[in-house]
């Protein structure tokens, strides 16, 4: 019971930075593999702003969520944007963003260091439930995805600016003639895809240490839900990410927990030799 | 004079070591990433495994030379395996998969400790010739042959990209379609070009461990991943020369730090992070604005539709 818990608390997190991962990949067509450091970037803002500044955490969230919002824009002016404009290979925009994921990590290690850090919150007791033990935090944790996942469901249906993201992933070419402003639009999925990986790296933090290779180590966990779920699906990724969540943490009742890790990869590399579009379907 | 010289040619030997070595690894990535197009983001795996391979062979009894192909051998079967599942798909699958490939092999070299001795590491195994040399002028005589197995691969590499074999490869990283159209086998193509880069790799890891007479898991750092990269972006994609260049380019550079080290208020952790800084940064900066490298030619790679 308490392995299914913990798996729902960080399957909720690996489905809330995978759906901005899948939404970037999908509507600009390559893998950034700079993501994870994203989410981690948002833990040590929040980390930052909590303990240095002496912040309530609240607003140490909200800001970091926006720091994190504002150095994806930036990239996106400096970075995408010219090179898009160039046209330039998937390949090429992969390499720029493994580039970028180790300059954003070392500066992590850099300001902070490579230990551990924790937000400066009091020790709440957890609640008792059928013999497991469920602290506020995870409760915290798992009651934001799901809201979050609901706004995300009605921005992408309901909303002007969500039909236009999504036609933009369908065929970029197509949503350009048919009148859509792109560039707002990818600027649009950026925002909302980096809002989404920042709450999870702020949330990540409050369920376990704070390190610059957090970020990193979510990343093949966020791949195997996206590529489970199938790519551009985001209803998929979430049940991909619990699946993954799920699965990570039960392999611990047999295999030692070092192994956390290789479960996705095995999971990933399983579904990617059996059904590449994805259990639930998907772009290839 | 004659003592600067007994000060200064180690030093000169051991750049010329590890560059000759970088320069063999990296060489297996540029005919990956360089003439195939295969994006490998785990290539340290590959001289993770030829070097544990030869090492634990070797201290369990068997020839040294036969520990050395066993290691390039499974280093190439391993890149099958990788191959197999990804390389059908759209180039980033093989990028994800070989990152995560090379993070849990590290896990297993770490946990494993009844078969690789965890993060203790091996030593005392056989080095060539160690017999016969003597110590003072090993070093010298382990550069001499690592140059000439670098000879040897390198003539070799520039033979296959040269000859029918090599062109079918580059049109592969140009536009799959056309030799797909011509009737040629894509996926064995890029599946092969992975199995002989993997086996590079496993055989620079095998001379790594010579180098080093130590390895445990912290040796295999993904860096080591990019440290490649950069070599080959550097010199110049799709240009072996520019390979070997980019090896001593990156090499050199490293051992400059090392004594600008003790000029900057850095600590010892944040000089590593520094120049991992400066490896990532240098990566955006030449993919964004000198693709093409010292040697690669522009006219020659489809960087852009």
């Amino acid at each position: 019971m308490q392995l299914i818990i913990n798996g729902l608390v960080i399957g909720s997190i690996i489905a809330l930075t995978a759906i901005g991962l899948s939404m970037i990949y999908k509507t600009l067509n390559f893998v950034n593999f700079a993501h994870g450091d994203f989410v981690a970037f948002a833990a040590y803002i929040a980390f930052f702003v909590n303990t240095s500044l002496g912040a309530h955490l609240a607003p140490a969230f909200l800001i970091s969520i926006l720091a994190t919002i504002l150095l994806g824009v930036f990239m996106e002016k400096v970075v995408w944007l010219p090179m898009r404009r160039k046209n330039a290979t998937r390949t090429t925009l992969i390499i720029i963003s493994i580039g970028l994921a180790l300059v954003l990590r070392n500066i992590l290690i850099f300001v902070w260091g490579g230990g551990t850090k924790n937000y400066n919150i009091p020790v709440r007791q957890g609640f008792s439930f059928f013999g497991a033990t469920i602290t506020p935090n995870q409760i915290l944790v798992i009651i934001t995805a799901f809201l979050l996942m609901f706004l995300l469901h009605y921005l992408l249906s309901r909303t002007k600016i969500g039909k236009a993201m999504r036609a933009l992933s369908d065929n970029i070419d197509l949503a350009r003639i048919s009148g859509i402003d792109v560039d707002k639009v990818v600027l649009w999925t950026w925002v909302i895809g980096l809002g989404l990986a920042a709450t999870g790296g702020v949330l990540y933090g409050l369920v376990t240490a704070i390190r610059p290779s957090m970020g990193w180590y979510l990343l093949l966990p966020m791949f195997a839900a996206i590529i489970l779920g199938g790519i551009g699906n985001p209803y998929g990724t979430i049940a991909g990410g619990m699946i993954i969540g799920l699965s990570q943490e039960l392999s611990t009742a047999v295999l030692p927990t070092e192994y956390k890790f290789a479960v996705s990869f095995v999971v990933m590399t399983a579904v990617l030799l059996v059904k590449p579009e994805g259990i639930f379907g998907g772009a290839k | 004079m004659i003592e600067y010289i007994d000060m200064i040619l180690p030093y000169l030997t051991t750049i010329l070591l590890v560059s000759s070595i970088y320069a063999i690894f990296a060489l297996g990535l540029n005919l990956e990433w360089g003439f195939t197009g295969l994006i490998n983001f785990g290539h340290v795996a590959f001289l993770a495994i030829g070097a544990y391979t030869t090492v634990m062979l070797n201290m369990s009894g068997y020839s040294l030379i036969l520990s050395v192909i066993a290691g390039i051998a499974l280093a190439g079967f391993s890149g099958f395996l990788l191959g197999i599942p990804t390389l059908r798909l759209r180039e980033d699958y093989l990028a994800i998969v070989t990152i995560g490939f090379s993070e849990v092999l590290r896990f297993i070299l770490l946990n494993e400790e009844w078969l690789t001795r965890g993060s203790f590491g091996i030593h005392g195994f056989e080095r060539p010739f160690q017999d016969v040399i003597p110590y003072q002028y090993y070093n010298i005589f382990l550069l001499l042959l690592f140059v000439a197995i670098l000879g040897i691969i390198y003539f070799s590499l520039e033979k296959l990209i040269h000859s029918p074999y090599g062109r079918v490869l580059k049109s592969i990283r140009e536009d799959e379609s056309v030799p797909s159209a011509l009737g040629k086998n894509v996926f064995s193509y890029k599946l092969q070009s992975l199995i002989i880069g993997s086996a590079i790799a496993g055989l620079a890891g095998a001379m790594l461990a010579f180098y080093l007479q130590y390895i445990n898991p912290f040796t295999f750092k993904p860096i080591e991943t990019f440290n490649a990269w950069i070599i080959v972006i550097l010199g110049g994609t799709a240009s072996n020369k520019g390979t070997v260049v980019g090896a001593l380019i990156l090499w050199t550079f490293f051992s400059g730090t090392r004594f600008i080290e003790e000029y900057v208020p850095f600590e010892s952790h944040q000089m590593g992070a520094f120049r991992m800084i400066i490896i990532g940064l240098l990566l955006m900066l030449l993919m964004m604005h000198k693709p093409e490298g010292i040697f690669g030619e522009r006219e020659e790679l489809a960087l852009s539709d």
